[in-house]
Parts: structure tokens; C-alpha cells; sequence
């Protein structure tokens, strides 16, 4: 099976440094030129050991050697060890010393990494505590998370499902879902998107009853009959019309995107674009297939070896694939400080 | 956002109403691919009941689109299109167009051949007719015998080349098609012994 990024790694093996690619040129020139509005992306969904850690961390090593500046954040309850992916002792500084005013910026909780223009923050407990009270302090946070000096943020949220996980997949500009094509797998992203998707109709619209009716709806044995986004926005039509036209609106905007990990054949590469189509049929959202990452030993070789894969063994199918799906997360951001 | 049932056939096929036989029959073949009961991609999402309806939609859109004649009056009557002129494309779908929705095709009755629909020569040939493609094409194409290829249609099979040779064949004859070579090879030499059997 041969990656797309092979003409990259070509270009590596002529002479030509992965730095020096397409996208690097286009984003480089971009931010010599404007100020730059800061991408957030969160990778969540699925279920524990699809990936999303191991993808996490290489996209962040990828996209700092483009040039990007990149701040990681850990926000897996599950299992926060994205240090170790990086190959870094657990961290001493974490967010509670800034939430509990040990130290006075977010900033000062960085802890910087091997690779130059990587940083990373973790204390994923903290985060998510802070993210469910409705709060000054939440506020406060979140502003201070989009003011950090860098490009990029891309906060690893594990294979959580809580309230505080998907509103910050919702606040993200492009929430990730990493799914391996398993059907376990497949089956937890499709409950954690529609989570996802039914709190944020449920966040668009005024009337309580509405909202109420939304909760129903994520019953699929509810009594109210709504089996699916479209009887809902039939039955929200009736009630509400303003809110009827929220809903089309968000279900229209709402654009997550898909990481297929784990990939062995062509038919598993298929698998990606069929969740696109059951997407679009079922919710009506138009689900952005992001790319895939193949099976490969060697990622587990790297992660034994604390070293991410990018670096261990750029050469290795795994890590071109990554390469290539962090060269079309650069090269969005470079479109959306176009516009 | 559209129920099924209100979808238009080039939605349901996710293309776009300039869409030709060979997008239409890639289309088909990855919603085939995509929408049944052991899907892994949909198994979770919809009921049995609804991956067959949607089933059922994707075999009546098929049927109309690859039909020349039907398309045109579907588009007449749904999209309210000018007939298509080749080198003239046109963008827009009846949503873009502000064209109040027409009621959902009926699926009654019209089904063409509904749910399986295995690769055997006489479908290879009805696919290859209906996307307008010369067997002289694919021959002058993939370098293959145009008698050869008569043979793989009409089912000729105890005039067909060694078996190594087959696959081979078969293989160039669904790419010139935009058909999964793997599944044509499968259904086809399947179907080859089944036919012996009786």
C-alpha cells in the first residue's frame, strides 16, 4: 500500500528536507506576511487505543518541523501520557499551578520539548473540572488557552464522552475523531459524534422544550418516536420554526473530521469514505475524511522507544502517512488566515 | 438536510446532477459497498429497515441514472433541468435552484433487479452498454482481443483462456469500467462455476 505523502518522503530522500515541502513554502510566506488567527483542533471520539495519542503527538512533531508553532495539550482523563509519546519525564508543572495560582500566566506551565516550536501542557483532570463549572474561571481559561503564544493547539481528549469533552470538541475550529476499522470502534465514534452533535443542536436553540426534546432524541428508544436527526428536526419544525431553522443551520456547519488509524488493506481505506456517506445519510453532516495512518510495527517499536515515530523512522509507512494529514492541517490554516 | 425518501437520485448517490456513467457506476459501487446489513459503517447507525430502504433507493437511482432516456425525463421532471447538452454542464441541483421539491420517487414496482446483483457477463455487458463504451474501446484500451471480451459477455466460458489468463482479463475489463477489479474477478469466476455445476 503506498501513501500519498511517498513524493514528501521522494523529495526527503533527494536531499530535500520534509521542511521544505509544499505546504511549509505556502504556510511560511502566509506568516511572514499577516498575523495569524490561532487553530484549535481536538482529537477525540472512538474508544481507548485507536490512536489518538500516538496521532496527537506526531502531528504536533510533524507540523512544528513545518514551522508551525504548536502547543500539545493533554486532555485524556483516561490516560494522560502524552509526555511519554514525546519521551519526556512526567511533567512538574501542570495547569493546576496556574488555576491555583502558583504561577502567574498559563504560559509559565509550558514545558518545552526535544523539537523546537513544540510545547506541551497537560494536567487533563484540572482542564476538564475547570471546563464543567460554569464559571468566570472557565472563561478565564479558555481565554488564556487561545491566547498562548503559538499557531496551533491540538488538545488530546481521549476516549471520554463527558459533557466537559464535547463542548471542548464543539469549541475546537475542527474536532478530529480517530477511529480504527473495527466495528467497536466505528460503533463508539458514532455514539460520541451524535453526542456531540445533539449537544450542540441542543446549544443552538431558545425554547426549553425544545431542548428538552433534543435529550429525548438521544434516546433512540425515546417514546416521543424520533429515531433519527431528521424526525427530530420534523418534530422541532412543529414546535418551533426559529428553532427548526437553528438546528438545518448548525447541522449545516457542523463540520467534524476522521482519522482512520490502524489501516491493513484497501478495503479498510474504504471503510473511511462509507463512515462519510453513513454520516451525510444519517445526521446530514458532511463529515471531512482527513486521511488514514496504515498498520505498521513500527509504531509500536517508537513508542517503546519513547521517540515519536515522525522522528524515529521517517521513512516508515505510518509516519508518512501522518505527514501527510499534518501537511493538510497546515495547509488549512494557511487558508483560513488567507481569508 | 433531507429524510431519504426526499432525496433526490444524484443525493442519494452523492454525485452531482452532471455526473457521468462512469461517476454514476463508481457512486453505486461504493454505496453498494457502503449501505447493507453487515456493513460495518452503518450497522450501528441504522435499522435493518433502514439500510434496506436505503438500499432500495440506491438500486432505483442507479436504475434511472444509467438509463439515458429516464434520466432525462427525471431531470425534467425533478430538476427541472434543460435537457443536457455535451461540453455544457450544469451546476445546479433543485436546492440550489429554490425548485420547490417534487415527491419522492415511488419504488414500487421499478426496481431493477433490487439487492443482489452479482458480476456475471451478461451485467458486465448491460454496465459497459449503458455507460456508452465501445468493447473496441476497452480492447484497443487494455490491449485485449475484442473476442475475448465477447466471450467474457456472452458467458462463452469453455472458449475463455486459461484461468490465470481470465483474471487478468477481467481485471483490465473492470478498470476500463471504474468497477472493483477484485469484486468483477470474485462474482464472475463464482458465477463460472456455478454454471458448470448445473
Amino acid at each position: 500500500m503506498e501513501c500519498a505523502v511517498t513524493a514528501i518522503q521522494r523529495s526527503t530522500e533527494s536531499g530535500n528536507n520534509f521542511s521544505h515541502g509544499h505546504g511549509l513554502r505556502f504556510y511560511k510566506m502566509e506568516r511572514d506576511q499577516s498575523i495569524h488567527r490561532k487553530m484549535i483542533w481536538t482529537i477525540g471520539g472512538g474508544k481507548g487505543g485507536s490512536g489518538k495519542s500516538f496521532i496527537t503527538a506526531n502531528m504536533g512533531v510533524c507540523l512544528s518541523k513545518l514551522g508551525v508553532r504548536v502547543v500539545l495539550i493533554d486532555a485524556d482523563l483516561g490516560g494522560a501520557n502524552l509526555h511519554t509519546f514525546l519521551g519526556i519525564s512526567p511533567p512538574a508543572l501542570s495547569l493546576s499551578d496556574f488555576i491555583k495560582k502558583r504561577v502567574p500566566h498559563l504560559r509559565d506551565v509550558l514545558i518545552p520539548t526535544a523539537v523546537p516550536n513544540l510545547q506541551l501542557l497537560t494536567g487533563a483532570q484540572d482542564l476538564l473540572n475547570a471546563l464543567d463549572a460554569k464559571s468566570v474561571q472557565k472563561r478565564k481559561l479558555v481565554r488564556s488557552i487561545q491566547s498562548l503564544d503559538s499557531d496551533t493547539i491540538l488538545v488530546d481528549l481521549g476516549g471520554g464522552n463527558s459533557l466537559s469533552v464535547l463542548d471542548f470538541f464543539l469549541m475546537s475550529d475542527g474536532g478530529i475523531l480517530v477511529v480504527t476499522p473495527e466495528p467497536t470502534s466505528i460503533e463508539n465514534t458514532y455514539r460520541f459524534l451524535k453526542s456531540a452533535f445533539y449537544r450542540r443542536l441542543k446549544q443552538s436553540v431558545c425554547s426549553s422544550s425544545v431542548k428538552a426534546l433534543i435529550d429525548d432524541a438521544l434516546d433512540r428508544k425515546n417514546e416521543v418516536g424520533i429515531r433519527n436527526p431528521h424526525d427530530l428536526i420534523r418534530a422541532v419544525r412543529q414546535m418551533d420554526e426559529g428553532d427548526a431553522q437553528r438546528v438545518v443551520e448548525e447541522v449545516k456547519t457542523f463540520r467534524p473530521n476522521l482519522i482512520l488509524n490502524q489501516v491493513r488493506s484497501k478495503k479498510d481505506i474504504e471503510i473511511g469514505f462509507s463512515i462519510r456517506s453513513a454520516c451525510l445519510k444519517y445526521f446530514g453532516i458532511h463529515l471531512h475524511y482527513l486521511g488514514y495512518v496504515v498498520y505498521d510495527q513500527e509504531v509500536s517499536h517508537s513508542i517503546r522507544r519513547k521517540r515519536p515515530l515522525v522522528l524515529e523512522n521517517s521513512g516508515s509507512r505510518a509516519a508518512q502517512c501522518v505527514m501527510e494529514i499534518a501537511s493538510k492541517l497546515a495547509n488549512s490554516h494557511s487558508m483560513v488566515n488567507q481569508d | 438536510m433531507k429524510d431519504i425518501r426526499d432525496q433526490t437520485c444524484y443525493e442519494i448517490l452523492e454525485i452531482s446532477p452532471t455526473a457521468t456513467s462512469k461517476e454514476i457506476q463508481k457512486a453505486y459501487e461504493h454505496a453498494k459497498e457502503t449501505f447493507h446489513a453487515d456493513s460495518v459503517a452503518v450497522y450501528s447507525l441504522f435499522s435493518e429497515e433502514e439500510v434496506k430502504g436505503i438500499e432500495e433507493a440506491v438500486e432505483e437511482a442507479y436504475r434511472v441514472l444509467m438509463d439515458e432516456t429516464l434520466r432525462r425525463d427525471y431531470n425534467q421532471s425533478h430538476l427541472q433541468m434543460p435537457p443536457m447538452a455535451e461540453g455544457q454542464p450544469t451546476e445546479t441541483s433543485s436546492e440550489a435552484q429554490g425548485i420547490p421539491e417534487k415527491p419522492p420517487p415511488s419504488f414500487s414496482g421499478l426496481l431493477f433487479n433490487a439487492g443482489e446483483r452479482p458480476y456475471r457477463g451478461k451485467t458486465l455487458k448491460q454496465i459497459r452498454e449503458g455507460m456508452g463504451i465501445e468493447l473496441q474501446t476497452i480492447s484497443k484500451e487494455m490491449k485485449i482481443n475484442t473476442k475475448t471480451l465477447e466471450w467474457i459477455e456472452e458467458e462463452a466460458f469453455e472458449k475463455l483462456p486459461a484461468l490465470v489468463y481470465l483474471k487478468g482479463f477481467l481485471k483490465s475489463y473492470a478498470q476500463s469500467l471504474g468497477l472493483d477489479p477484485s469484486k468483477v474477478i470474485e462474482e464472475y469466476l463464482r458465477f463460472k462455476e456455478e454454471s458448470k455445476k448445473k
